[in-house]
């Protein structure tokens, strides 16, 4: 019930946090991405398609042109598809487990669940990525052999990439629970 | 045993000299073999030399090798670092087998690798909200 407001990602362009404590036990974390911007699409599919009418003009195959349309609709199709996300989120719920989902910009879902039993906490961690060093909250996965020890480590809003003053808020708020369900 | 240091010495100032009588040497020899034409270095008696275009192809085989290299080698380091889903982010295999020494009271603890939760616990958890997870405890029982 709770709408956290604005926050940048680790580019700095503007993404959003919303809480929603469902009841003591559950909470639900939606990062949402700016959506895809009109300005961007029209540079974009301009200059594609002013190269290849310049193509044209050299070779004087209009194979060029036609071919240029299909693979800017296609690119962007494919794009939305597969790679645009508009909104990450994270479902925990103390003692059964936690849940992810990514929202795609053409609609489709993708989800993930992660028993309560695998994890062995949700941490904040910083590494090396690119040529930078960022926070990023990820779940540390239970290894079965080991009483202590972490199998795997998943990532979370790994396509918003929310910086760390958005990720306190989600690790405090998700400590909580984790603490009542240990 | 002699400590290293960067002081000058005889030794270096022989081996600077050498080098750069060599160098000196080797460059006035390959002006040599790129400018004078053939005839004239065969009527001297001197005719077992490289092709002439060699002259310019290795320094530009070089130069390109430089700028590959470059661009390699920012290639290389990206994929020695490890990716975000990867433990070694989290731990390895020092750390999974150091020994746990609670020491004496009042001792300076051993230096040991702290664990990403107690990191975590430190940086972005005040004292009260500490103490506040400590007790809490397990509760999903109360529901029922």
């Amino acid at each position: 019930m709770a709408e956290e407001g604005e926050f940048t990602n680790i580019n700095g362009q503007p993404i959003s946090l919303d809480c929603q404590n469902h009841t003591p036990f559950c909470r639900e974390f939606t990062v949402s991405s700016p959506k895809v911007s009109l300005r961007k699409v029209m540079v974009y599919t301009c200059s594609v398609w002013l190269v290849a009418y310049a193509v044209f003009f050299v070779t004087e195959n209009t194979t060029v042109l036609s071919s240029a349309i299909i693979v800017t609709l296609a690119g962007m199709m494919l794009h939305i598809h597969f790679v645009k996300v508009d909104q990450e989120t994270l479902l925990i719920i103390g003692s059964l487990g936690v849940q992810l989902s990514s929202l795609y910009a053409s609609g489709r879902e993708s989800t993930t669940f992660i028993e309560m039993n695998k994890i062995k906490d949700i941490v904040i961690n910083e590494a090396i990525y690119m040529h930078s060093i960022i926070y990023y909250l990820c779940i540390l996965i239970k290894d079965s052999s080991e009483p202590d020890g972490v199998a795997s480590v998943v990532p979370l809003f790994q396509s918003s990439k929310p910086r760390l003053n958005c990720l306190v808020q989600v690790y405090k708020s998700c400590q909580e629970i984790i603490a009542q369900s240990r | 045993m002699v400590e290293n240091s960067p002081s000058p010495l005889p030794e270096r100032a022989i081996y600077g000299f050498v080098l750069f009588l060599g160098s000196q040497f080797g460059f006035l020899l390959y002006l040599v073999w790129a400018y004078i034409p053939e005839s004239w270095l065969h009527s001297v008696g001197l005719t077992y030399w490289p092709q002439k275009y060699w002259a310019l192809a290795l320094p530009i085989y070089l130069l390109v090798a430089l700028t590959v290299s470059l661009v390699v080698l920012f290639g290389v380091n990206m994929i020695n670092t490890a990716p975000l889903f990867s433990v070694d982010n989290i731990t390895d295999h020092f750390a999974k087998s150091q020994r746990l020494d609670t020491g004496e009271d009042g001792a300076i603890p051993r230096l040991r690798d702290v664990s990403i939760t107690e990191v975590n616990h430190h940086f972005y958890l005040s004292q009260h909200e500490l103490q506040d997870l400590r007790n809490r405890g397990p509760k999903i029982s109360d529901l029922h």
